[in-house]
């Protein structure tokens, strides 16, 4: 064995990786060079102070300081992600719960309220007694006597059977009063109604829902409004 | 055994990483200590250890999908990681020398030796030992680092080749270089001819 052979085959001398008759060869070689036998003894020796150096830190380990704030980061970093996890769930429960709202209210509109009001924008109005053109899906005064002929659920409002007044602010029925007033038919236009002129001058009865500020709010016009008008 | 130590650190590792406290503090009470000691050893520096430590802690808590099972266990890994952080340090300080753990109060190291020694020896095996501590921390890196995991972690060359990434083969001549750049350091090639000739004589 050369010096360079022993060089390499020095490192596992002494460990059990190595081959039994590598390791007769370098034995050999270490009797036969006193270089590499010095070599050798020195690199024995460095072992020793390096074991020593390595047995000084085996116990060696991070301060409990560390630990504790790696295990604040740690639930940091988890409480964060919980929050963000329960964020999102809530927002969507709340989107799924908006749209369960949704969803049942539109039905309750369709099934309840749509149908009558679209039934009766289909009906034909019924001529109107007083001469009030009134666009609003609220039932006229004489409604009740028509749904009942046509067989039409009147859909029922906050009103009654009055009809709404225009730009008039609805407040809650028991709120209001009720008033009946006799008045010339031409006198509705200055509530914002309109008026057929022919029958301008012709006294009628009307009731007026007043609200606490003294406003009419809604007009309904009673059977013998009708009388008197006709 | 170390089939179940992988299986161990896995399980332990998803449990961490859904939020279970106590299996991330038994990974990191189970592999700290070790990269701490291979922090410590290369840097020479009790306080860049911890840095290191944390540094590579911090990256499981946060990161834990970076650890792939197939690749190898998770020791080795962390160690990879510290390599990393290691290496990062070394070149922003290239020397750091305060490596005296056994100047921290409360920490004395061998107290039965001392006792057994008297203090003539325990100075001049003192001064060997900061000679050969400083000895290692003066190899370049990848010296050092064959010297640390192979004399001082006692890894296998397979391992240390596992650690660092590298084939076996480096590794061997690495602590090669590393052995003789050690003995040159600590002088000790000077006394090779002397003793050379004495066992000619």
């Amino acid at each position: 064995m050369t010096c360079e052979e022993f060089a390499t085959a020095e490192l596992d001398l002494g460990s059990s990786g190595i081959d039994a008759q590598l390791e007769i060869a370098a034995r050999e070689h270490l009797r036969e060079c006193p270089h590499c036998a010095a070599l050798h003894e020195n690199w024995l020796s460095l072992r020793e102070d390096l074991r020593v150096l390595a047995v000084e830190t085996a116990e060696a380990e991070a301060s409990p300081r560390i630990e504790m704030r790696l295990r604040q980061e740690f639930r940091t970093k988890h409480k964060t992600v919980r929050t963000h996890r329960a964020a999102l769930v809530l927002g969507w429960g709340l989107a799924a719960a908006a749209a369960v709202v949704l969803g049942i209210g539109w039905a309750d509109w369709y099934f309840h309220k749509g149908p009558s009001v679209a039934k009766q924008t289909q009906t034909n109005p019924a001529p109107n007694p007083a001469g009030i053109h009134n666009a609003s899906p609220v039932p006229q005064a004489n409604a009740p006597a028509q749904s009942e002929s046509n067989d039409v659920i009147v859909a029922s409002n906050n009103y009654g059977e009055f009809t709404p007044l225009p730009d008039s602010i609805p407040t809650a029925p028991e709120d209001a009063t009720v008033v009946r007033v006799q008045m010339q038919r031409g006198a509705l236009s200055a509530l914002g109604l309109t008026v057929n002129e022919e029958h301008a001058a012709d006294l009628i009865q009307v009731d007026l829902l007043v609200g606490d500020d003294g406003v009419p709010q809604a007009i309904r016009l009673p059977q013998t409004s009708t009388s008197v008008s006709n | 055994m170390q089939l179940d130590s992988q299986e161990r650190d896995d399980v332990l590792l998803k449990r961490s990483a859904k939020g279970d406290e106590r299996a991330f503090t038994d990974l990191y009470r189970r592999h700290q200590a070790a990269i701490y000691r291979y922090a410590l050893r290369m840097t020479g520096s009790s306080w860049a250890a911890e840095e290191i430590v944390q540094d590579v802690f911090m990256m499981l808590v946060r990161e834990p999908k970076k650890y792939d099972p197939s690749r190898g266990t998770l020791g080795a890994f962390l160690y990879g990681v510290a390599r990393n952080r290691i290496m990062k340090h070394l070149e922003r300080t290239p020397r750091d020398f305060s490596l005296d753990e056994s100047g921290e109060p409360g920490r004395e190291t061998y107290p039965q030796l001392r006792e057994q020694m008297t203090p003539g020896h325990w100075a001049e095996l003192r001064e060997r030992r900061d000679q050969v501590r400083s000895a290692v921390l003066e190899l370049p890196p990848e010296f050092r680092e064959a010297v640390v995991l192979c004399e001082l972690e006692e890894m296998s060359y397979e391992e240390a080749a596992r650690a660092l990434e590298c084939p076996v083969g480096t590794i061997r001549s690495r602590l090669h270089r590393g052995r003789a750049l050690l003995l040159a350091k600590l002088e000790m090639l000077r006394e090779v001819p002397k003793r050379a000739n004495a066992g000619r004589g």
